[in-house]
């Protein structure tokens, strides 16, 4: 199989290749946000598959559409937790009634990718906004069994994963079983900076990154 | 690989059979959830089950089969719609999925089946950054444990009477297991890696402390901890000169307790003379070889 590459455009990072999953963490303002979704901005015959748990499938289309992403069926699958109203939401949506349900969300991210694959889409960026948002509804083993299904499906499809987590909201034991699992980390802060830490290119010193494509 | 395979329409259960014994995986067909019951043991690595059982559902099958077998992979091959799913209840299941209905959808199941069979111990608990030279590191190191026993025996004696615990160990991860090449006031010869605290303490420079097992998340559940009767664990990494945590030098008690900077200090000098001893032997054996061929 061609290896897959996945370029980040405009930001201060080197491509990775297919199959890797990556946290971020940082702040829930600040800028962190913003990079997960400039970091799921590939080129048109990429897919993007986005698992909210807190936002509904009509700002993620939003919010795709301020960085560049086109939100169109064909290119955006969204699984909303939050049962919102998915009508007139330019992307591909399907729904699940809460949060806490990982085995449904799991399961309508594999019909995503199952429809993107046979439709030809053979690069796949998925976000999961946010893993916080998980672990303050589900104790931490069930999450982890998550985070690994997740990052084992990016593995095993060539995929890249963007998993966003606010390391307020947790303690270092917490976040350090959630991170072992993706093969890095980026941290945010305000300004907005971002560190890498030697991984993706990175270096060990923040730095600036615009939180909108130029 | 052993792999329950449960659907109540036979033909199907037989499709699905046949398709994962293609590929080298022993195949155990059932009709029922409680058959599946029946059928769990220690040894089964991957459950395949439609949702709807005439006595149950898949989904909880995989709770018992995880009782059973943690890490045991699950996947639910199902043609049913996500609205019968009533997934919100059991949403801590968390399984790979397959929809029975799609094109090529056992060719799917079985890749998916053996991918995450395969990658499931490596997912079952984190790895450290550099896990091949972690191994290659061991097998340079601890080359004659029984050698090895009598001078880390006295050092776990003297941490026991030292900090006032129950039991002090030094053990080594190896890449499934954690082998105890020295117990003091514990015998235990080695422990599968997703149950041994140490596979967290070699992630970390830092000496790890868990002031009571109970609290942590990470172990609240782990059943070797509550048979041994360990509540306080603290464990320093066994590091070479070129950073790899090679295993590890532990204190453990049956009762909750905290500990200071100047314990976790005293604790990673043991761990140090452990590594130190390790390396002289290392050189020592070095310098042998050396010796014999020259004699050659």
């Amino acid at each position: 199989m061609a290896t897959t590459e996945y370029r980040f455009e405009g930001l201060p990072l080197d491509p990775v290749r297919g199959g890797t999953s990556i946290l971020v963490a940082g702040p829930a303002h600040g800028g962190t946000k913003e990079l997960a979704y400039r970091m799921l901005a590939g080129d048109d015959a990429e897919g993007v598959i986005i698992l909210t748990t807190n936002a509904t499938a009509a700002d993620i289309a939003a919010e795709c559409e301020t960085v560049g992403i086109e939100a169109t069926p064909d290119r955006v699958g969204i699984v909303d937790c939050l049962d919102s109203d998915e009508s007139g939401v330019p992307a591909r949506v399907l729904t699940v009634s809460s949060a806490q349900d990982l085995t449904g969300i799991g399961m309508r991210y594999s019909t995503l990718y199952r429809e993107f694959h046979q439709e030809g889409v053979e690069a796949v960026r998925t976000g999961l906004f946010s893993i916080s948002t998980v672990l303050s509804l589900t104790e931490l083993q069930t999450v982890s069994r998550f985070v690994h299904t997740l990052v084992g499906r990016v593995s095993k499809v060539d995929g890249l994963g963007v998993f966003l987590v606010d390391p307020a909201m947790h303690d270092e034991r917490e976040l350090r079983t959630i991170s072992q699992f993706c093969d890095g980390r980026i941290d945010v802060r305000e300004g907005p900076e971002l560190r890498s830490q030697g991984f993706l290119g990175g270096a060990a010193e923040w730095v600036p990154f615009d939180p909108l494509p130029e | 690989m052993r792999v329950l395979c449960v659907d109540p329409d036979v033909d199907e259960g037989r499709a699905t059979a046949s398709a994962i014994g293609d590929a080298d995986i022993d195949v155990t067909v059932c009709g029922t959830l409680g058959e599946a019951r029946e059928a769990l043991d220690g040894a089964v690595d991957g459950i395949v089950t439609e949702y709807d059982l005439p006595d149950g559902t898949g989904l909880e099958l995989v709770e018992a089969a995880r009782d059973v077998v943690p890490d045991v992979t699950c996947v639910l091959f199902t043609d049913a719609d996500f609205d019968e799913l009533e997934t919100t209840a059991l949403g801590p299941a968390v399984v790979e999925y397959v929809d029975k209905e799609s094109p090529g959808a056992r060719d799917e199941l079985v890749d998916l089946l053996t991918f995450s069979i395969d990658n499931r111990s490596q997912t079952s608990y984190p790895l450290p950054p550099d896990e091949e030279a972690r191994l290659a590191a061991i097998e340079q190191y601890v080359v004659d444990p029984d050698a090895l026993d009598t001078s880390l025996d006295r050092l776990t004696t003297v941490a026991a009477a030292l900090f006032d615990v129950d039991a002090a160990t030094v053990g080594f991860v190896e890449a499934h297991r954690e082998r105890f090449l020295a117990c003091h006031g514990t015998d235990v010869d080695s422990l599968d890696r997703e149950d041994t605290v140490c596979t967290y303490t070699i992630l970390d420079d830092e000496v790890m402390v868990i002031p009571d097992t109970r609290e942590d998340p990470r172990f609240d559940t782990n059943d070797s901890l509550a048979a041994a009767d360990i509540r306080f664990y603290a464990g320093a990494p066994v590091q070479t000169d070129d950073g790899e945590a090679i295993g590890a030098f532990c204190l453990f008690d049956a009762e909750p307790r905290s500990f200071g900077t100047e314990d976790r200090e005293l604790l990673s000098t043991l761990a140090d003379e452990v590594m130190a001893n390790l390396e002289l032997r290392r050189r020592l054996r070095a310098a042998t070889a050396e010796e014999r061929d020259g004699d050659d």
